[in-house]
């Protein structure tokens, strides 16, 4: 995995790099909003920021199996309490930093309609972010059972290692449908969106950041983390379609 | 009746063979590497090259002109390998009973009986003697009923006695059950025993063919490349008053041979005497063991291996090999024309038949 | 064993097995002509035969992937046919086959190399074709190198997971075999369960491997006879 190889390339320099690189563990569906957060971070202040996206389950499982992440920003509160419970968060940096949607999309050249949960049904394969675990997946999974459909759709459903996967298996065609964040969708012009899960129906979807200690507190994480909740990062969310939160720090 | 008209590409040269059998025992001799196994292999059907005709007892196995060539499993022809080549995983009764099958005729009782096999049957290969296993391997050969008996060097695998033990068997295959042998050899004596025409073969061509006797006799002994090489001594038995028994083989020259009980006087015998057996000496022997002092003129002097040479001595009108080093041929000044002194060791005369 | 368990490894032993079974006829066939033709090209398909032991799984399952895809030929056939491959335990088995097919040929082929050429010459004189040779004396005398390389086949298909993940997908209930499923349990913090199946995977293996032992220990007391 890339987080791994990244950690063993990160244990190599010696500490006293360690102020000039921040390490960014990241929920997969902000991969792309990050990377130009972190390039703009990097031209304000200075420190090279470094990414690993990926599901924020397995991100969250790696923090706290020692991997030397100095921040970490997850799709759902579960996987940061997870973190937090483990001593690994430095206090007084937890935010809540963005919320999304979710969608449904097809392939972009698909006849495929869905105007509700339940013509989903007649998909003969749906793709979700693995919904044991992986916080788009469990988001999902929130929804089609708040609405009832959850049991019927559940032997069609594909699980994937994140949400990206999941979206990439729609673009090729693999499956009929998936169910991703409206920010992905938006990042790919091969899939189309054809229902978007009103609010009513969907769960509250909050993206929590915090900084991390290894032991020694990042003070390079910290502002990375005071960065994301500024003006420059938050127009860039935006600009992808996430909705960003008041961004008040948490008790 | 055996026609070979055979045409096969090999690494060094051609087989180009043709020749035509009507005896019920054919003995292919000749050099290793002269095309002896690939013209048994070419019968059997087991080389994809062969070109021009073979009939083996009317029936048509190959025949080029015409695009026919029959597959091995169809021509029924017995193939038995030099080394026998039994199926380990099974008895030698299942191995005899290998290429029988309803609809087939079968020999396989007969075979076995012929052969002396029942009480080997139930065991597996891998516990035979080498000679069991060449009967075995004859066996089941036989059983399938063949037109003809392919034998490759049948008997080289085994030690001298040994072979004296299976040529009976070779014998009764062709007398007996009346199967027609073609059967590769090095060994003269066993053709001169078994063989009633014969093929010489050099280098894929045929050097002789014809009926055993004239081909096999005479001077091109060491064209043969045979080795050891044997003199066949052929003649009737006496038993002269001072005792012992002796082989009249011509007029003055008589050899004295084991004596055995069970042979009479007056019966008609052939014992082998190898080349390198004979003693040579350019000057009268006197006081030697040797019971046979014979005298002769060398005919001819041949090259024969590393060091070696043959000489054919005339004794009384009969041709012996003997076979000398280069050394001694040099030393002693024997040439052709020389007037030579042969010993004989009543012990080195092997009884044939 | 606890109830979700027994399922699983039911599934992973069936899906091995039916691999196994699928690539044998081709995979005996395929050893036998490695062991017995020499011709032109012989060494570009043993390159080609060899290529699933070295390529990353991964990549073998990419091109499985692509070849079964939906827009591909043989994906839009199989669609027109109403057969589905991908993300169904058909692929599961597909993937594991191609994985294990390697190991097969290399023990079958050893297993027929060791049988002398000639035997079967000589049970052709005896009236069988060559099919008919091939049966009665062929593999009646390989048949330890083909039952050895089954078992690296089906311990093989048994550990196969980077083709099958890409190719089958890590669908509980579906397509999940042994190999995924300690993948998904450690995903999902669930490191016990995932060392248990471990465990199990390590048993099955163990006895597998150990099997092949006793198999070549018995061949090579036989040639030595």
């Amino acid at each position: 995995m890339r987080t791994l190889l990244l950690a063993l390339l990160l244990a190599l320099p010696s500490a006293s790099l360690a102020g000039e690189r921040v390490l960014v563990f990241a929920a997969a569906s902000t991969t792309d909003a990050l990377q130009e957060v972190g390039r703009a971070f990097t031209k304000q202040q200075g420190p090279r920021v470094e990414f690993a996206f990926g599901a924020s389950s397995d991100l969250a499982r790696q923090a706290v199996a020692g991997a030397p992440a100095d921040v970490f920003l997850s799709a759902d509160t579960a996987k940061m309490d997870q973190v937090e419970k483990a001593g690994l968060v430095q206090a007084g940096t937890r935010v809540e930093l963005l919320s999304n949607r979710l969608v449904v999309v097809v392939p972009v050249d698909s006849k495929q309609k869905v105007a509700s949960a339940a013509d989903l049904r007649g998909v003969k394969r749906l793709t979700l972010a693995d919904p044991a675990a992986v916080p788009a997946g469990l988001y999902a999974k929130g929804w089609l059972e708040k609405v009832g459909v959850w049991k019927e759709l559940e032997p069609l459903v594909v699980p994937t290692l994140d949400v990206r996967a999941a979206l990439a298996a729609v673009e090729a065609g693999r499956v009929d449908a998936g169910i991703v964040y409206a920010t992905d969708a938006a990042q790919s012009k091969r899939v189309r969106v054809v229902l978007t899960v009103p609010e009513a129906e969907g769960p509250r979807i909050v993206y929590p950041v915090a900084a991390l200690s290894r032991g020694k507190d990042s003070e390079a994480g910290r502002a990375f983390v005071h960065f994301l909740a500024g003006d420059t990062a938050r127009s860039i969310f935006e600009r992808y379609g996430f909705i960003v939160l008041s961004g008040k720090p948490q008790p | 009746m055996i026609e070979i008209s055979l045409r096969l590409p090999l690494a060094r040269f051609a087989l180009e063979i043709d020749a035509r059998f009507t005896s019920a025992s054919v003995a292919v001799m000749g050099r290793s590497g002269s095309g002896k196994t690939s013209l048994l292999e070419s019968l059997a059907g087991l080389r994809r090259g062969a070109r021009g005709r073979l009939v083996v007892g009317g029936h048509m196995l190959l025949d080029s002109a015409v695009g026919m060539d029959v597959p091995p499993e169809e021509r029924r022809m017995g193939y038995v390998p030099q080394d026998s080549l039994l199926f380990p995983h099974l008895t030698a009764r299942e191995n005899v009973r290998f290429g029988v099958r309803k609809g087939r005729p079968s020999r396989v009782d007969e075979a076995v009986a012929l052969l002396e096999l029942e009480p080997l049957l139930h065991r597996y290969p891998v516990t035979l003697s080498g000679g069991e296993r060449q009967r075995v391997a004859l066996a089941r050969a036989l059983a399938t009923d063949p037109a003809l008996l392919l034998l490759d060097e049948p008997l080289a695998a085994l030690d001298v006695a040994l072979k004296e033990r299976v040529l009976p068997y070779l014998l009764r295959i062709r007398d007996e059950a009346r199967v027609p042998l073609l059967y590769v050899t090095h060994q003269l004596g066993e053709a001169r025993v078994l063989a009633q025409e014969a093929l010489l073969l050099e280098e894929g061509r045929v050097r002789a063919v014809g009926p055993a006797d004239a081909v096999l006799g005479g001077v091109t002994r060491g064209l043969l490349g045979m080795e050891p090489e044997e003199n066949i001594l052929e003649g009737s038995l006496e038993r002269p008053a001072e005792g012992g028994l002796r082989l009249r083989v011509a007029e003055g020259f008589s050899l004295w041979v084991p004596d055995a009980a069970n042979l009479a006087a007056g019966v008609h015998a052939a014992y082998a005497v190898l080349a390198e057996d004979i003693l040579l000496s350019v000057g009268p022997l006197t006081g030697v063991s040797a019971r046979n002092v014979l005298e002769g003129t060398v005919r001819r002097s041949e090259e024969a291996g590393v060091g070696d040479r043959v000489l054919l001595v005339e004794v009384a009108g009969v041709s012996l090999a003997v076979r000398v080093t280069e050394g001694a041929v040099r030393e002693l000044r024997v040439v052709e024309g020389s007037r030579v002194f042969l010993a004989v060791k009543t012990s080195a005369c092997r009884r044939l038949r | 064993m606890s109830e979700g368990e027994l399922p699983l490894v039911f599934f992973s032993l069936t899906v091995a097995a039916l691999a196994t079974l699928l690539i044998l006829p081709p995979g005996v066939a395929v050893a036998y002509g490695l062991a017995r033709w020499e011709g032109a090209g012989k060494g570009l398909v043993e390159t080609l035969l060899s290529l699933p032991l070295v390529l990353p799984p991964t990549a073998v399952g990419l091109v499985l992937l692509e070849l079964l895809a939906r827009g591909s030929p043989l994906g839009r056939a199989l669609d027109a046919l109403g057969v589905e491959v991908v993300f169904t335990p058909k692929a599961v088995v597909l993937a594991s086959a191609v994985m294990a097919f390697p190991l097969l040929v290399r023990a079958a082929r050893s297993g027929f190399e060791e049988v002398d050429p000639r035997l079967v010459a000589v049970a052709r004189t005896l009236g069988d074709s060559r099919v008919r040779a091939f049966f009665r004396v062929t593999l009646p005398l390989a048949w330890r190198g083909v039952l050895t390389g089954a078992l690296l086949a089906f311990s093989r298909a048994l550990g196969e997971f980077g083709a099958t993940v890409l190719v089958a997908g890590n669908i509980p209930g579906r397509t999940q075999t042994l190999s995924l499923a300690i993948f998904h349990r450690t995903q999902l913090g669930q490191d016990a369960e995932a060392l248990r199946l471990a465990g199990i995977a390590t048993f099955i293996a163990f006895a597998a491997i150990y099997a092949t032992e006793i198999l070549s220990r018995r061949r090579g007391a036989r040639a030595r006879a």
